[in-house]
């Protein structure tokens, strides 16, 4: 009787909202998943919506799950998380599975991990924690970032070395978001901008691989690189562009259908949403988004632990990151660099991140109310 | 210490300034939407519908081939398929049925083709028709307006100028396989996609990086009827995209010698069998033939059923290359091996002799030899000179297998020869702990009789043959064989010469080599040798003829019947190899004619006319004073041998080199 009672008080406490925008986000990314492939009757692209589907219920799955882990339990785990997440890339580097020239996956008897997906997570964790307990209270100088950004910048340099270099800056962003939000100080954040500039052209000029130099390369000026991703750039803001208003109709994209956006089930699934649901399409769907974050810094005011505050804006910056970067890249604002758009693109990897990201927020929601 | 509750207060205001922040992003993103939707809306929006980029594939020219002398044996040469594009094909029963019309071939055929292709995104071209001739693609091109979508393609098609002679060697390219793409991405690290042409057999398989270039692109600007509109790099749009030209592959020039592999080929005929000349000095390859065979050309162009049935439906497996990818007992050719150990391991002497005459017993069995011999006593390169069984049969029954198999292994027998070409076979000698393994049975001294003279489980390759003459040739230099002089860019500046490699210099007594030299020498250069009959006027050559049994069940008429009233299938198979000049061998070069019946007979004949052809070439000097020399000797003999030619003739008609006959006792 008492359990039944303890199951329907959770129910009812159960916050719906963050499984609800992810919810109504995959269902407009699904179709558009579908559109996107169905013109490819290469039998090879047949199972890709199909696959979607099934990961997506896995996804909720996930969610399930992790909103079960209370945030104490989290506030534990976060270091171990972050040290094993750590100890799994150093692995990846020794002895993971290559594909497209990189060294990304883990093979553990037929099921495929990537660290680097959730290294993003558990970084969030790691300095969420660290934040919580070193002077939380005060406003922070330079000095007070070292530590932090020395957790951030093992991981990254080892992601970097897969190489990855997307998923490498992210770590970067994430890192900056949080401390932004533990009262970085703007003088501060002054210096960061100036050396972020610096580095960036060092980087640049000495650390890149040849292709990645070509992407940004590729960015500042899409005509000169003529078959690699200038190529797609190009392809991608036709297909944006021709979408004007209203967009030509579901399953209408000539674009996708004639196949010349080669990877339009996953980096290029916003260009192809936009030629079919032109600016209108794009609004209600960048309003979905904007509703899930602002969601995610509301949650951030309104927790119990100072932790779960800053766990809460980690998060959300995961999210946030990939959103506005994958939707920079196909409007031609930035480098192609391979970053999937949250719930709307093909890839079994990053749904499960998301899902994790939600369940952490839902779990987090919960233990406003249940105590 | 600050409570949980007032730390989120004071974070409230930056909490709120992220959201500021993420709401200026998407203001961003909603402004470069609006300028690509709106304000330059219509302008994409017209180009998607009216205009299509289309990348083309250039394709790279593969590397072509020569002979040793400069002379084209691999050549490229454009030839054209009628295509149709699903996307732009309008009025599709007319269009199709005008194409048909000049295709000639029915409406249903085309529409036949197009159903099957239709799983393919309607962009790509469907081949209708390959190889279309000159009146075609003038048609096709004439009448472009009334046929939309309909269009014609070049291909560059693989063209071997000799056809079907050395087809074997250089091999032949056809399309990548569904099954093969993954397996050949991996191992070569290039992005291969269907309909790309790779190397499948030969020289083409082997060299395949090596001749094949890097594709080039371009991207061209195609009407929405699928014509060619402009190139892309005059449009505003795409100002500035360049196309990238293809590098062509890397030429190879062969140590193939044109004129003695036509020579080789047409000895042999319409028999099935494999000749390989070899160069002692250094192991270059001057001929390798195998027939039958097939013409290479026909798999670039696209087999079609007809050829591709008479290929795989022949019994004599026309697509399998004898000289190398085969292996058969070499008979009499392996006595000199024997010699080469019975000399060395002090078995007999130089003068020991050994009567030839009727048949040995040993054990149940009794071992005969090919013909009845006189009363006389021969020594060892006499013994070679009559290929005499006896002689070799005393000699191996106080043999070790395993001594002779280390002398034959000195000399290249049972292992591959290492030539650059794919599925070599190692052929086989035996020892006793291989029959041990195998059969589970131990050897047999009986067997090593039989082995003596190169049959029981003995088995080679036409190439370990010649190599393994050359090596006699050259007292002991066995090379590596290669076919590969030099790789050269498409400029003919040379990128890479193949040095000779020596395998191993075989150290025999000087005695030894001389008196095999002596034997060799003997058959074909004195009256009464195996191949006096066949040497051929100022060869100078010094060899052995081999008839190798073919164990196959038949029945005892026929086991005792002359070879030539046997069943095809039954007949021994004739091998002669030999080198030349003997003086100062340059050449070797072994024949394999498969159920041949005699090795002097009809492989003797096969490589006479490739060591001739060789001498007037390369040691014209030399021949014209040997054939001198020979015409005076000839004249001395002639009267004596024309009366040994008569018997001769009629015995090695019936010979065998060997018969097993269960003893009655």
């Amino acid at each position: 009787m008492n359990f039944k009672k303890n199951l329907v008080d959770f129910i009812k406490k159960y916050d719906l909202s963050f499984l609800g925008s992810m919810y109504a986000i995959f269902f407009i990314g699904a179709l558009n998943l579908y559109s996107a492939t169905h013109a490819q009757t290469s039998s090879k692209l047949q199972p890709i919506f199909g696959s979607q589907l099934k990961w997506f219920v896995v996804a909720n799955f996930v969610v399930l799950i992790v909103s079960l882990v209370g945030p104490k339990t989290l506030f534990r785990l976060s270091y171990w998380a972050y040290l094993g997440n750590v100890f799994l890339l150093v692995l990846v580097l020794l002895l993971g599975q290559k594909g497209m020239g990189a060294q990304r996956w883990l093979v553990l008897g037929g099921f495929r991990l990537q660290p680097s997906e959730l290294m993003k997570i558990s970084l969030a964790l790691a300095l969420s924690r660290y934040y919580a307990r070193v002077h939380p209270e005060r406003e922070m100088y330079l000095k007070d970032l070292i530590v932090p950004f020395i957790m951030t910048m093992i991981p990254t340099v080892l992601i970097i070395m897969q190489p990855d270099l997307g998923t490498g800056l992210l770590l970067i962003l994430i890192f900056l978001v949080i401390s932004f939000f533990k009262r970085l100080r703007w003088k501060s954040i002054g210096i960061i901008a100036i050396i972020g500039v610096i580095s960036g052209l060092l980087m640049y000029n000495f650390g890149l691989k040849e292709y990645q130099k070509k992407r940004i390369l590729t960015f500042m000026n899409p005509q000169a690189d003529a078959k690699g991703s200038g190529y797609n750039a190009i392809q991608s803001q036709i297909a944006i562009g021709s979408g004007r208003f209203l967009g030509k109709g579901f399953k209408n994209s000539s674009q996708a259908s004639l196949n010349y956006l080669p990877e339009n089930h996953t980096d290029f699934v916003f260009s192809i949403f936009n030629e079919e649901h032109g600016f209108f399409g794009s609004v209600v769907l960048i309003s979905l988004y904007l509703i899930l974050f602002l969601r995610f810094v509301w949650l951030s005011g309104s927790v119990l632990r100072f932790y779960d505050s800053i766990l809460v804006i980690g998060v959300m910056s995961i999210f946030f990151w990939h959103t506005f970067i994958n939707m920079c890249m196909v409007m031609g604002l930035m480098p192609i660099v391979g970053l999937p758009l949250p719930f709307m693109s093909y890839g079994g990897s990053s749904l499960i991140t998301f899902a994790i990201c939600i369940g952490i927020a839902t779990s987090l929601s919960n233990s406003r109310n249940l105590f | 210490m600050f409570g949980d509750e007032e730390l989120i207060k004071i974070h409230k205001s930056r909490g709120t300034q992220v959201a500021n922040i993420i709401v200026g992003c998407f203001v961003i993103v909603l402004v470069r939407l609006w300028y690509l939707q709106i304000y330059k809306g219509e302008l994409y929006h017209k180009f998607s519908i009216q205009n299509r980029l289309r990348e083309e594939t250039i394709w790279a020219p593969r590397g072509m081939i020569y002979s040793r002398n400069d002379q084209l044996l691999v050549d490229n040469i454009p030839r054209f398929d009628a295509v149709v594009t699903r996307q732009f094909l309008h009025d599709k029963e007319k269009t199709l049925k005008r194409l048909a019309l000049i295709l000639e071939m029915e409406v249903e055929e085309i529409e036949k083709i197009i159903k099957k292709n239709s799983f393919q995104a309607r962009y790509r071209p469907i081949i209708i028709k390959k190889n279309i001739d000159l009146d075609e693609v003038a048609k096709i091109e004439t009448e472009n307006a009334s046929l939309p979508g309909v269009s014609v393609e070049t291909f560059i098609s693989r063209e071997y100028v000799d056809k079907e002679v050395g087809a074997h060697a250089l091999g032949y390219i056809s399309e990548i396989s569904q099954a093969q793409l993954p397996k050949y991405r991996k191992r070569d690290k290039i992005d291969y996609k269907l309909g790309d042409f790779i190397g499948q057999f030969g020289l083409e398989q082997r060299m395949d990086k090596t001749l094949r270039g890097q594709n080039g692109f371009e991207f061209v600007e195609v009407d929405a009827l699928g014509r060619k509109k402009k190139y892309i790099n005059t449009d505003n749009l795409f100002k500035g995209i360049e196309n990238n030209p293809p590098v062509p592959g890397h030429n190879l020039q062969l140590t193939i010698d044109r004129d003695l592999q036509t020579v080789a080929y047409e000895a042999l005929g319409d028999r099935s069998g494999s000749v390989v000349a070899i160069n002692v000095e250094n192991g270059e390859l001057l001929a390798m033939v195998s027939t039958p065979a097939f013409d290479p050309s026909q798999f670039s162009r696209g087999l079609t059923q007809n050829y591709w049935s008479s290929l795989i439906n022949n019994e004599e497996e026309p697509l399998r290359d004898r000289s190398i990818q085969n292996h058969f007992p070499p008979g009499s050719t392996f006595k000199p091996f024997t010699a080469i150990t019975a000399l060395e391991e002090g078995i007999i002497e130089k003068n020991t002799k050994i009567r030839c005459h009727g048949s040995f017993k040993f054990g149940r069995r009794i071992y005969r030899s090919w013909k009845s011999f006189g009363t006389e006593k021969y020594d060892v390169t006499d013994a070679l000179k009559h290929s005499c069984n006896i002689f070799f049969y005393k000699v191996a029954a106080e043999m070790d297998i395993d001594i002779l198999a280390k002398y034959a292994n000195m000399f290249g027998f049972g292992m591959k020869t290492g030539i650059n070409l794919p599925r070599e076979v190692s052929g086989l000698i035996p020892t006793k702990e291989w029959k041990l393994q195998r059969n589970g049975v131990p050897w047999q001294q009986g067997e090593t009789l039989s082995c003596s003279i190169g049959q029981s489980y003995v088995l080679v390759s036409t190439l370990q043959l010649a190599n393994a003459y050359a090596a006699i040739a050259t007292k002991g230099k066995l090379y590596k064989p290669y076919l590969v002089k030099e790789v050269l860019d498409n400029q003919g500046n040379i990128l890479r010469t193949t040095q000779p490699e020596l395998i191993r210099q075989i150290e025999l007594k000087d005695q030894t080599w001389d008196l095999i030299h002596q034997g060799l020498y003997k058959v074909a250069n004195e009256p009464h040798g195996t191949a006096w009959w066949r040497r051929g006027l100022g060869n100078q050559m010094a060899g052995k003829s081999g008839t190798s049994q073919v164990v196959a069940a038949q029945s005892k008429e026929e086991l005792y019947a002359k070879c030539s009233e046997k069943q095809y299938k039954n007949r021994h198979h004739g091998v002669f190899v030999a080198f030349a000049p003997f003086d100062n061998p340059k050449i070797a070069v072994a024949a394999f004619v498969e159920h041949g019946c005699g090795g002097s007979s009809a492989a003797a004949p096969v490589v006479e006319k490739v060591i001739n052809t060789y001498m007037k070439k390369y040691e014209a000097e030399t021949y014209e004073a040997n054939v001198k020399k020979e015409r005076a000797q000839l004249a001395r003999i002639r009267k004596r041998a024309i009366e040994i030619r008569k018997k001769e003739e009629e015995e090695e008609e019936g010979q065998t080199t060997e018969t097993e006959v269960e003893g009655n006792e």
